[in-house]
């Protein structure tokens, strides 16, 4: 089902939760909303699932207004980020709810309804519990049994919030790998919350990046990775190295020394250098001084546990990150107080705020 | 090695010697100030053998007592029962305007005395009141009668549902509800099958509360009453005219019953506690 969102407003009291948002969400689609905490993305999906109401704007459903359609009739399966599980029912009852309190027209049989619950079930891989109540489960289990609770009642929209919130890191990336192939199973349309970009950009087909009840951009994983709309989005997919320097006739420089730049330069005048440490290019120091259009710097730290090296930098008294192979660490063979030559592959200029 | 004096103290706590002593202390403020009271009212009330003190029970005055104190009970119960429920959830559920006034009208009986609140239905409702000579013409009599007593009871034991709920109710929030009705549930639905569930045992504690006190009060039943025999008495009120009167073992008969009363209740919601504490437990997380 696709889903048209269109200059929806909320406020809170004094505090604006969306300030005027339109969005469209294709059918079949498994989209992220990505932000920092009260950038209104919680909000998005509550008034997508019709438990808050818009002040301005509409939401609809395959072209149709949802505006007087209540939050028990739009057939959303919600995903509550603590659950929400029925505390006095087994799991059982849990997952057979929404089709026991469904209309006596619509409401399947007893013996449908058991068979119907045990599928899903089987499909959370959690027919051995059944009879358990919640608190007797683990986190991982809870989140099933709410995944499998909310897709009991044939949803055309699955809509999560925070879903991985309260997960321990290994369950987290285990639920969301099953997470994606479900998803795809199912062929249903899927919206999720999360404020890790980690998250947003390894299991979603697009990914919505929200700032104080803004979109600031929307696009594929590799989209907003590689071309950040703004520097907060830049900022918030990941780990960056934020190097003051000025722009002077049209060419971007640091320490005088010209940056290449992706992109627009921007204004004249003191700007901000945005680099991804794994844009950062190291090497080493030749004896007889630091060739033309090249930074030196000196290693204050290098963490190698892991695939991937981290060197810790001070470029002329400012900290740099950079992020290399560990074959490239070795080669390179550097360690803490040793000098090395600094270049960058790809960077992006922002005006530096007032 | 030689054993440690110390290993036997757990490492955080007093001394066995102040344990001992604060135990022993709050044993004893309990015997001094409610188990012997309690002895002393069974006592006084077989202290001329069982045949006087069915004698006070059986009494028709005294019989009319218990009628009416069960009767006001069975009325005032289900009537705060359901407004308590009503009240806490629209407190804790919802955002409305005046919502701090509602919370501390509810709190307004345990804060009056109840004397006053006795008053309060004779000023309204006494002859002389606002609304008496009306209500005289059209033949109903409130004070002095038994709408006055239920009134009256009504009114004291308000607080005690709603009060036992709203912290409930608040802490468990509104994410259960908000499921139930996106799964498809009516708001009746969502009521019966989950709100009730999750707060049926601070709704339990809240009625046996409400109960006791709607058999106990003196108060305001007092003023409203009239203290007629075998009409608008109720047992506490009984006690205190057959003491009054100096007939001590009937009236300790009559309060044994109460205080009979009392006791059951407690027991009921301990045997409840011990027979359901892991779905207590559970309700709690």
């Amino acid at each position: 089902m696709a889903i048209e969102i269109r200059n929806v407003e909320k406020t809170f009291g004094a505090f604006t939760a969306l300030g005027g948002v339109s969005l469209d969400v294709r059918s079949g689609e498994l989209l992220a909303l990505l932000g920092p905490s009260g950038s209104g993305k919680t909000t998005l999906l509550r008034i997508i699932a019709g438990l808050d109401h818009a002040d301005a704007g509409e939401v609809s459903f395959d072209g149709q207004d949802t505006r007087d359609r209540a939050a028990r009739d739009r057939q959303v399966g919600f995903v509550f980020q603590h659950y929400a599980l029925f505390r006095h029912m087994t799991v059982f009852d849990n997952v057979a709810f929404g089709l026991r309190v469904k209309r006596k027209a619509e409401r399947p049989a007893e013996m449908d309804i058991r068979r119907r619950v045990d599928q899903l079930l089987t499909m959370v891989q959690l027919s051995h519990l059944a009879t358990r109540y919640p608190s007797q489960l683990s986190g991982g289990q809870r989140q099933r049994v709410a995944l499998a609770r909310a897709l009991a009642i044939e949803p055309k929209v699955l809509l999560l919030d925070e879903p991985f919130g309260a997960l321990d890191a290994k369950v987290r990336k285990d639920l969301r790998k099953w997470l994606r192939h479900l998803h795809d199973d199912m062929n249903i349309t899927s919206i999720f919350v999360t404020h890790d970009q980690e998250e947003a950009l390894e299991l979603a087909d697009r990914v919505v990046v929200m700032n104080h009840g803004q979109i600031i951009q929307v696009g594929t994983p590799t989209e907003v990775y590689d071309t950040p709309a703004d520097s907060f989005v830049f900022d918030f997919l990941g780990g960056v190295n934020r190097l003051n320097g000025v722009v002077d006739r049209g060419v971007a420089r640091l320490d005088g020394h010209p940056v290449r730049v992706d992109g627009e330069v921007g204004a004249e005048g003191p700007a901000l250098i945005y680099v991804r440490p794994h844009q950062v290019e190291l090497g080493v120091a030749p004896a007889d001084g630091v060739p033309e259009g090249k930074w030196s710097a000196r290693v204050s730290m290098v963490h190698a546990a892991g695939p991937v090296a981290r060197v810790e930098l001070d470029l002329a008294g400012r900290a740099l990150e950079a992020q290399l192979s560990r074959d490239r660490l070795s080669d390179l063979a550097l360690e803490v107080g040793s000098w090395c030559t600094v270049d960058f592959r790809h960077a992006r200029v922002f005006p530096a705020k007032a | 090695m030689p054993a440690d004096p110390h290993s036997r103290r757990p490492a955080v706590g007093e001394g066995p010697l102040t344990r001992v002593a604060l135990i022993g202390l709050a044993i004893l403020f309990l015997a001094a100030f409610l188990a012997l009271p309690l002895a002393a009212v069974f006592s006084q009330a077989l202290a001329k053998g069982v045949g006087a003190f069915m004698k006070g029970l059986t009494d028709p005055d005294a019989l009319q007592a218990v009628k009416l104190t069960l009767t006001v009970a069975l009325i005032a119960v289900p009537l705060n029962l359901v407004f308590g429920v009503a009240a806490s959830w629209a407190i804790a559920k919802f955002q409305f305007q005046g919502k701090s006034l509602l919370l501390a009208l509810i709190d307004l009986p345990f804060s009056v005395s109840p004397v006053i609140s006795g008053l309060v239905y004779v000023l309204l409702f006494g002859l002389h009141g606002s609304l008496g000579p009306w209500l005289r013409d059209q033949g109903v009599q409130i004070i002095f009668a038994v709408p006055g007593v239920v009134l009256a009871t009504v009114f004291v034991t308000f607080p005690f549902v709603a009060r036992e709920l709203i912290p409930l109710m608040q802490e468990q929030g509104v994410e259960d509800e908000e499921a139930a009705i996106v799964l498809g549930a009516s708001g009746w639905q969502t009521f019966r099958l989950v709100t009730l569930p999750n707060i049926r045992w601070g709704l339990l504690y809240g009625v046996l509360l409400c109960n006791a006190r709607a058999m106990g009060e003196f108060g305001a039943v007092s003023v409203v009453s009239g203290h007629i025999r075998g009409k608008t008495n109720t047992m506490p009120l009984h006690v205190e005219i057959l003491y009054n009167e100096y007939n001590f073992v009937a009236a300790f008969a009559v309060a044994s019953l109460l205080a009979l009363l009392a006791l059951v209740t407690l027991a009921a919601k301990a045997a409840l506690e011990w027979r359901f504490a892991d779905q207590i437990a559970a309700a709690k997380r």
